[in-house]
């Protein structure tokens, strides 16, 4: 038996594949102890631990401990005269009106920042050589005294050559054996100091609390009777077996997200889909993301509670629409949707818990594509009128009838979504009706017929489950690991060489790391430069197949990236200006072979019949029925409402949805 | 507040919320396919959307300073090239100060946007160049006239396909500036963003139509005109002064006073800076453009939400004048290089006026001043020129502290990272970057912490020069707090050490180190009051000395 | 050589060297700049479709001299059979062919039948165009700080010129855009005359004669000076002359030349000479080509040789790069007429052993450039003046008194212009400098002293010259000229300037210029009684 148990902010969701029966569970979150929030979820899915082969698992335990400061207590050390790396930042401010503008909160306090004796240099010489002695004398001793859990190491430079923060790493562990030591090398080796040192702050940060954490679990698991291997997910789309995920933990950072691509991707891929625009609608976000040829793209950046991280994740936008965004008007007279959201409690006024502001369920509600009966996960039920008497305010203020306040209100969420897609499509030179949609979480599938609209998307898929396709994702997801590396080269004749020689380098060390987790075996590469014009600073990732790193010429890397360029900058193509190459992505990957399907089960056919709606401005009659009893190639024309225990699905009118033979809905226009 | 026009309110927000993307896809794209380190680096560039008549609609927010004054610098090129005169491919191009622009080194580029042959709207760029020529590398400190600070782009037209690209303009630029290959590559990014700009504006009026987008752009003019009016409506009718100073060293000894009079009538407000001083013969002097420019940020900031944007509707209730011939109004052709210092004195005085309208809004001065450094040496491949846009501590406000360490609020720059230093420059070598214990102004919140950057200069004929502001006069507490500390610059050179002036240029020669030190923002209400707990935190990590705090926050002996 | 009928050679070719001549007239007669219709620093040419130079206009033999050069990297980008009606090509850029940035050159096309047979070419120095300073920036390190760099380029009349970008761009440039734009003006109209005059020939004679006898007219130089070049003895003959200083330190700046005579050849190579300095005292190579024609012309040759690029044909020219003569960009050039006369002195001197009796002794040999600006309420103000000196003896005579040196050929300003134009200072003497001239059999020229009273304050002073420490050498047992020099008279006191300098003036000071007198050759013992007298007489020998 398969498991994976997908941790969230409001619901712990659990999908158990054995053979072929599915199972899937969603219960209440444990926020303050996740781990029995998780151990509950297998109990409600009545599972045998012992028949539990592969467990896999994620959680918000990551992001929780940094947007709650929960995380260990570290020291930083960085070079001589730039202990205040992570105070000065980089001395912009992200609102430029804000008098009262504060920057990011580092994770660590000015009083636990140290300076080391040393200076190296760009092209990896060292300016003055680490004193260890001093180091020794001056800091260690203040280090012992305060007793970290956990020591952060950024060197400047360090990208280029590692060996001051190694010959660190060793005195403090040698001093410290009980504390968890990080260097910026090991985490990531791109340039920019401060950015990587709060890269490799944070991994210290978190360190100790997802090993405490996975420790704990798998006590309880052991004692439970399990057995089987337990991994973890990262937000690179990838899982690690729990052992490397100790080494690893700030790979788990937005673990959730990515883990619903997956899902998607791979539910999606077996009814012959791989060009993707993957849309994840929970109760107060909705995450975008966009997979090509099956594999989700990856964004070299992104950053926690404006605290920047530089690892591989996948390139998930994430906007405030989600089902419990706040529908409001703002004092100038603009109709405006989130960010604000009910959240979980008190929830949309619909769900009876006190909620008085109009949210987007509650717009669903008012006009019809939620039913007062629906089966919501958690098994809640719907107060129409509550729904009703919190839009009736704002409708007043914009003179519109609830229906029409309601129908406004979706459509400018609606937007906010479109907006999100178009970052990862338009802005990333991709036209997004080369993609089919794909949404999923309680309320995407509610969407995705207006969103694919706007987009001039005209299919979209549907998976079966919608609503815990990320618990789903957990178990289809491969062993991945990514390791990043900046050297500067000139695009010229010694390029393809020395680039040959770097992947060279790259591959053996993740063989190296994979064998040790005993993941070698079938494992295959994926491989990126980080290209630029020589003056630029930014580099755009050029893919090339790894199978061929060792063989490119200069004339076919001058093309794909001038091609790269164009699509996104509107020039460069063609143009003589030299490139360079400055950093390398490597991925390995151990595939997980014979994934099990999700299906989506039987419903309950009772449930089926007509329902009164509002749409586009006129009151409609639609069929309404559960979504398992909609019966393979049978064409269901919208309006329509497909409603299953996770998520519902509106196909509205102009819309024809079809179960195929791998219990995806795949919804065409006309 | 109901809409002015008839517009649904589904396509109103979805086409406002669209317009605003639009605006930030256009300052990403420039800055991350810009060449030189102070737009890549320090971001020193801003991009926009107008409408057809130049009235910004839609900003990225990088700059406030370059924002506040696209309309003043679109309109004199409208002037000449009007708008139904333009052809596909015109762009409009100035960096002209006498002109609605600012100084010589931001250059501002139109493309208007066209849709079925007809402009809707302009993207515009605008970016910090790092050298335009002129009398020294990056900035030179001893102009005394504007032709000594660089070429000099007055509103003109051209063809980007006959006169960029390789064609006459690009070639006479690429001629005339010391880094080229940077100059008319951060040129590149700049049409980059207008394309984008034009091409996402022209989809959004082929999605919706251009009428409702057309609609939508007016609307939201008249969106921001109501939420300022409101905002100055809420202010008591009144006459109120507010003074702040430069440096004296920027004249010839006497006291260079910015004086803002505001005057709020019911809900609009106008500023008149009658008693400021004369312009000068340096390059301290601010063209009346970044006067209006300073003038509204300040406004903006204190008066409305972040989340009103800030377009020419903004602007309709305010009027803004300066005698000319002053510092903040010069007469050509007056050198105006470090205009920025000159304005952030309007706005400090404007702060002040404000502050007795609605005293719970202002803060307490910040360090308030751009300081600019510029190294530079000539190898045997051409010039290599570095630019330093060092900022300090923000004042305090009645609610929080002064953030640390962060640019002006005029401006908006990145630092340069160091490992990005190290690998473009081998003259010079950044050894310190790190916050100054007790620069912030104490007071129940404390003013913003300056800080100390320093290099070490490792090769011979390194060309400084830089240009800062109080040195002399501290940034000033507000309601009870202590000022924040002055900044220094200081130039060691075999054991002597050299403060070097406000506004000065010198040659580094092999074992110098210069050191910054940027100074601290005023502190707002009486230190004694601050709660222990804090002030505790701060001696912990080192920003407050115990001794500062026993003699500004009245920590009693032994107490901690 | 072509079958050319000879009269068709004699009139065609006498009506271009009458165009340039008309051209060279218009151009100062329709000029703003005191500078170029006082002074007269302007040029105008006939120059072939391949940029051969084919007659001029006798005004500036530093201009005329590399027209070619600063044509040519025009045509490489621009090739004469790509331009269309309206079409120029402009350059000042001292790093493609050009002299200093303040000589813009503008090349108009001549179309015949839709074909480019010639480009009327005209250069004029510019009073100001932008820079560190008005009119002339002493201080400048690079060129950036000289001015606009307009490098080869192509412009059309109708679209860019007549309130058109280009013609905008440089008004917003300069400090007195009205008499630029009015000097660039004149040099459109001389074009413009040129290329009437010359599409007129090809009408009336076919434009195959007209360009046959362009031809006709390099070769006929090139037979000339190849001649020349004959008759003197074969050999290796060195030369040297030294400038005052870089205007930075203090030790003097060496040229040295080494002239390699063959047959009909010469090859001329300034190996040995200085690097080049950080002030703007260094020559752009198309500067040290053309000073090297230039006195090689006035040694060699009559002047009935017209001087074009055919008479170039038999020398070749060479400066190592990095040098005074020939330096790297961005080096600045202001003052590039400096090393260039040093140039001018070390082949005077090493022709000398070649040929004696046809050289000289050293004049003043000096371009002294003073500008006096300020600005006034109504904008800038910017006055150039270019001075002259004593000319050095030759063998068969006497040097010329107070005159343009050999390089150059500015007028002075008249004192009345100064007086009509500007209200700032005023010209309180202008004379001779009696003594100035170094005895011998035939006396050097003597010098100048001209005075200029301050009437305001605020008045920036700029000079550049050379010779106020090294006096120009007698040749022949001549006696040395004395040195120039320059200062300031302030109530009561003397403040002397090196011979590069700058300092704000004020009302009522008195700026005193003298420039050297030109070396004397021969013994002085040997000069005739009635000479001497005369010289006496006319209050010309200084009593020391």
């Amino acid at each position: 038996m398969r498991v994976g148990v997908e941790v969230g902010g409001t619901f712990t969701d659990l999908v158990a594949i054995d053979g072929g029966t599915v199972r899937v569970a969603k219960v209440p979150s444990v926020p303050r102890r996740p781990d029995e929030g998780a151990f509950q979820a297998l109990q409600a899915g009545k599972l045998d631990l012992g028949a539990i082969k592969d467990l896999v698992h994620g959680s918000t335990v990551g992001t929780n401990a940094v947007l709650e400061r929960k995380g260990a207590r570290v020291a930083f050390l960085t070079t001589a005269g730039f202990r205040d790396l992570l105070f000065l930042q980089r001395h912009d401010r992200r609102n430029i009106y804000d008098l009262a503008y504060r920057k990011p909160t580092p994770v660590v306090r000015r009083r636990d920042c140290y300076e080391v004796p040393e200076r190296m240099l760009a092209d990896g010489t060292a300016e003055r050589p680490f004193d260890a002695a001093a180091f020794e004398r001056d800091v260690i001793p203040r280090l012992k005294a305060a007793g970290y859990e956990a020591v952060s190491v950024c060197l400047l430079n360090a990208y280029a050559n590692p060996a001051h923060e190694e010959a660190v790493r060793d005195l403090v562990r040698r001093h410290l054996p009980g504390a968890s030591i990080t260097i910026s090398s090991d985490v990531t080796r791109e340039f920019r100091e401060y950015e990587r040192a709060s890269t490799t702050t944070l991994a210290a940060y978190l360190q100790p609390v997802i090993a405490g954490y996975l420790a704990r679990f798998e006590d309880t698991l052991g004692r439970h009777g399990f057995k089987g291997r337990f991994s973890v997910m990262q937000s690179n789309g990838g899982r690690l077996p729990a052992e490397g995920m100790r080494r690893n933990a700030i790979t788990s950072l937005f673990s959730g997200p990515a883990a619903g691509v997956m899902g998607a991707a791979r539910q999606a891929g077996l009814s012959g889909y791989a060009n993707l625009i993957t849309f994840d609608m929970g109760g107060t976000s909705t995450d975008v993301c966009l997979v090509e040829n099956g594999r989700p793209s990856l964004a070299a950046e992104t950053d926690i509670d404006g605290l920047p991280v530089r690892l591989p994740v996948l390139d998930i936008v994430t906007v405030g629409a989600g089902g419990g965004s706040i529908i409001w008007c703002d004092e100038g007279g603009m109709l405006r949707v989130g960010p604000e959201s009910a959240g979980a409690d008190p929830g949309p006024a619909c769900y009876g818990r006190g909620g008085r502001r109009p949210t987007i369920t509650d717009a669903h509600v008012a006009r019809g594509t939620i039913r007062p009966d629906a089966l919501l996960g958690g098994n809640l039920r719907i107060d129409a009128a509550a729904a009703a008497s919190a839009l009736a305010p704002i409708a007043e203020a914009f003179g519109l009838s609830p229906e029409d306040m309601a129908d406004s209100a979706l459509r400018v969420a609606e937007a906010n979504i479109v907006r999100a897609i178009q970052l990862v499509t338009t802005e990333r030179a991709r036209d997004p009706r080369d993609f089919v949609l794909v949404p999923f979480g309680g309320a995407g599938p509610l969407h995705a017929a207006k969103v694919a609209a706007d987009l001039g998307v005209g299919t979209i898929v549907v998976p079966p489950n919608a609503g815990v396709i990320s618990a789903y994702g957990l178990i289809a997801s491969d062993f991945v690991h990514y390791d990043t590396m900046t050297r500067r080269i000139a695009l010229d004749d010694g390029a393809p060489a020395a680039v040959a020689e770097v992947f060279r380098a790259m591959r053996d060390g993740a063989r190296a790391r994979f064998e040790a987790l005993g993941l070698a075996r079938s494992a295959c590469y994926t491989f990126a430069l980080q290209m630029r014009f020589v003056g630029q600073a930014f580099e755009l990732p050029v893919e090339v197949d790894a199978e061929r790193a060792e063989r490119l010429t200069v004339a076919e890397l001058a093309e794909l990236f001038g091609k790269v360029h164009e699509s996104i900058f509107f020039h460069g193509a063609g143009t003589g200006r030299p490139i360079e190459i400055v950093a390398y992505r490597l991925g390995i990957v151990a595939p997980q072979t014979d994934v099990p399907a999700l299906t989506e089960g039987g419903g309950d056919a009772g449930r089926t019949g007509d329902f009164a709606l509002y749409d586009n401005r006129e009151r409609q009659t639609g069929r309404l029925m559960a979504r398992g009893a909609l019966a393979h190639g049978v064409a269901l024309a919208g309006p329509a409402l497909l409603e299953d225990p996770t998520a519902t699905v509106y196909v509205p009118r102009g819309w024809t949805a079809r179960h195929d033979s791998h219990d995806n809905l795949v919804m065409t226009r006309g | 507040m109901a809409m002015t026009r008839n517009l649904d309110p589904a396509d109103y927000a979805v086409i406002s919320q669209a317009l605003q993307a639009i605006g930030r896809e256009m300052g990403a794209k420039l800055v991350r396919s810009a060449y030189s380190t102070v737009v890549r680096e320090a971001r020193d560039a801003s991009a926009a959307l107008t409408d057809r008549h130049g009235h910004v609609i839609a900003q990225a927010e990088l700059i406030p300073m370059q924002l506040g004054s696209i309309g003043a610098t679109i309109q004199p090129c409208l002037e000449r090239f009007p708008v139904e005169t333009l052809e596909p491919g015109d762009f409009l191009i100035t960096n002209d100060p006498y002109h609605g622009g600012q100084h010589l080194q931001d250059v501002f580029i139109f493309t208007p946007i066209f849709v079925d042959g007809r402009v809707v709207g302009f993207s515009a760029s605008i970016a910090h160049h790092l050298d335009l020529g002129g009398g020294n590398p990056g900035l030179n400190a001893s102009s005394r006239d504007v032709y000594q600070e660089g070429i000099i782009i007055p509103p003109s037209k051209y063809s980007e396909r006959r006169d960029w690209n390789g064609g006459g303009l690009e070639r006479l630029i690429a001629a005339n500036v010391r880094v080229p290959g940077q100059t008319i590559g951060d040129f590149y990014a700049q049409f980059a963003a207008n394309h984008i700009g034009a091409a996402r504006g022209a989809q959004l009026c082929a999605r919706y139509g251009t009428d409702t987008v057309e609609a939508t752009m007016a609307e939201l003019q008249d969106y921001a005109e109501r939420r300022v009016r409101a905002a100055i409506a809420a202010l008591p009718d009144g006459t109120y002064v507010g003074e702040d100073a430069l440096d004296d060293r920027w004249g010839d000894g006497g006291t260079l006073t910015v004086r803002a009079t505001i005057t709020v009538k019911g809900d609009t407000l106008a500023v008149d800076f009658k008693g400021t001083a004369g312009q000068v013969a340096c390059h301290v002097n601010a063209p009346f453009a970044s006067t209006v420019s300073a003038t509204l940020s300040c406004l903006k900031a204190v008066l409305t939400g972040p989340d009103v944007p800030f377009n020419e509707g903004a602007k309709r209730p305010i009027t803004v004048t300066a005698p000319y011939g002053s510092i903040l109004n010069p007469r050509p052709p007056a050198p105006v290089r470090a205009r920025m210092n000159s304005a952030y004195r309007a706005y400090g005085a404007v702060m002040r006026a404000l502050g007795q309208a609605a005293p719970d809004r202002v803060v307490a001065q910040g360090y308030d001043t751009t300081w600019a450094a510029a190294l530079s040496y000539l190898t045997p491949d051409g010039y290599k020129v570095h630019l330093d846009i060092l900022g300090g501590g923000l004042g305090a406000g009645s609610r929080s502290d002064g953030c640390d360490a962060v640019d002006g609020p005029l401006s908006n720059c990145s630092n340069t990272p160091i490992e990005v230093l190290d690998m473009d420059f081998d003259a010079y070598r950044a050894t310190a970057y790190e916050l100054v214990a007790d620069s912030g102004g104490a007071g129940v919140h404390r003013g913003g912490a300056g800080y100390r950057r320093a290099y070490a200069v490792v090769t011979d004929g390194v060309n400084f020069a830089t240009y800062a502001d109080r040195f002399q006069r501290a940034p000033q507490g507000l309601a009870g707090g202590r000022p924040g500390a002055s900044a220094l610059c200081r130039v060691r050179r075999d054991g002597q050490v050299i403060d070097a002036a406000i506004n000065t240029g010198m040659i580094l020669a092999k074992g110098d180190t210069v050191e910054f030190i940027t100074g601290g923002g005023g502190g707002h209400g009486d230190g004694r009051a601050r709660p222990r707990g804090q002030l505790a935190e701060d001696i912990a990590d080192g920003l407050v000395s115990e001794a500062a705090a026993r003699r500004d926050y009245g920590l009693a002996l032994g107490a901690d | 050589m072509r079958n050319l009928d000879p009269v068709d050679v004699a009139v065609v070719g006498q009506s271009l060297t009458a165009a340039a001549r008309e051209m060279g007239a218009k151009l100062v007669r329709s000029a703003y700049s005191t500078v170029v219709r006082e002074a007269r620093d302007a040029s105008a040419a006939i120059v072939d479709a391949r940029g051969n130079t084919v007659a001029q206009a006798e005004l500036i033999p530093i201009q005329l001299g590399s027209i070619g050069e600063t044509l040519r990297p025009c045509l490489a980008r621009f090739p004469a059979e790509t331009l269309e009606d309206g079409d120029i090509l402009v350059n000042n850029d001292p790093y493609q062919g050009g002299q200093h940035l303040q000589d813009v050159f503008i090349f108009s096309p001549i179309f015949v039948e839709g074909r480019v047979i010639a480009f009327a070419a005209s250069v004029a120095h510019h009073l100001d165009l932008g820079g560190g300073a008005a009119g002339l920036n002493n201080s400048a390190s690079d060129l950036y700080q000289e001015g606009i760099v307009i490098p080869p380029s192509r412009f059309n009349l109708p679209r860019d010129w007549n309130g058109g970008p280009f013609e905008r761009f440089l008004a917003a440039n300069v400090r007195v855009p009205a008499q630029t734009i009015g000097d660039f003006n004149a040099q459109l109209a001389a074009n413009r005359v040129g290329a009437a005059r010359v599409a007129e020939l090809a009408r009336r004679h076919g434009a195959a004669t007209v360009t046959a006898v362009m031809d006709a007219m390099l070769d006929y130089a090139e037979r000339r000076v190849r001649a020349a070049i004959a008759a003197l003895p074969d050999g290796r003959y060195e030369g040297e002359d030294w400038l005052d200083d870089d205007g930075v330190g203090e030790e003097p700046v060496r040229v040295h030349v080494a002239i390699t005579k063959a047959g009909e050849t010469l090859d001329i190579d300034y190996a040995g000479t200085a690097p080049q300095v950080a002030r703007n005292i260094n020559a752009p190579f198309a500067s040290t080509v053309s000073a090297t024609l230039s006195c090689l012309k006035l040694v060699l040759t009559g002047p009935d040789v017209p001087f074009n690029e055919g008479a170039k044909r038999p020398i070749t020219i060479r400066a190592p790069l990095g040098s005074l003569l020939n330096p790297r960009h961005p080096a600045p050039v202001r003052a590039r007429m400096e090393p260039c006369y040093r140039a001018f002195g070390a082949l005077m001197q090493a022709l000398g052993k070649a040929a004696p009796e046809r050289v000289m002794a050293a004049g003043y040999d000096t371009t002294t450039a003073i500008a006096l600006s300020r600005l006034g309420p109504a904008g800038w103000q910017v006055h150039l003046d270019i001075h002259g000196g004593g000319w050095g003896a030759r063998a068969d005579g006497d040097g010329e008194d107070g005159i343009a040196g050999p390089l150059g050929n500015c007028a002075n300003t008249p004192a009345e212009v100064v007086d009509a134009e500007y209200g700032y200072f005023r010209i309180a003497e202008y004379g001779l400098r009696p003594g100035s001239a170094g005895a011998g059999c035939h006396r050097g020229g003597t010098g100048l002293r001209r005075v200029f009273q301050m009437t305001e304050d605020n008045v920036g002073f700029a000079l550049y010259a050379d010779r106020f420490k090294l006096a120009p050498r007698g040749l022949a047992g001549g006696v040395d000229g004395w040195p120039a020099r320059c200062f300031v008279e302030r109530d009561g006191t003397t403040i002397p300037f090196r011979s590069k300098a700058a300092m704000t003036l004020r009302r009522g000071d008195r700026l005193v210029l003298e420039t050297a007198g030109g070396a004397g050759h021969g013994p002085a013992t040997a000069r005739s009684n009635e000479a001497i007298f005369h010289d006496v007489e006319e209050g010309l020998v200084g009593d020391g």
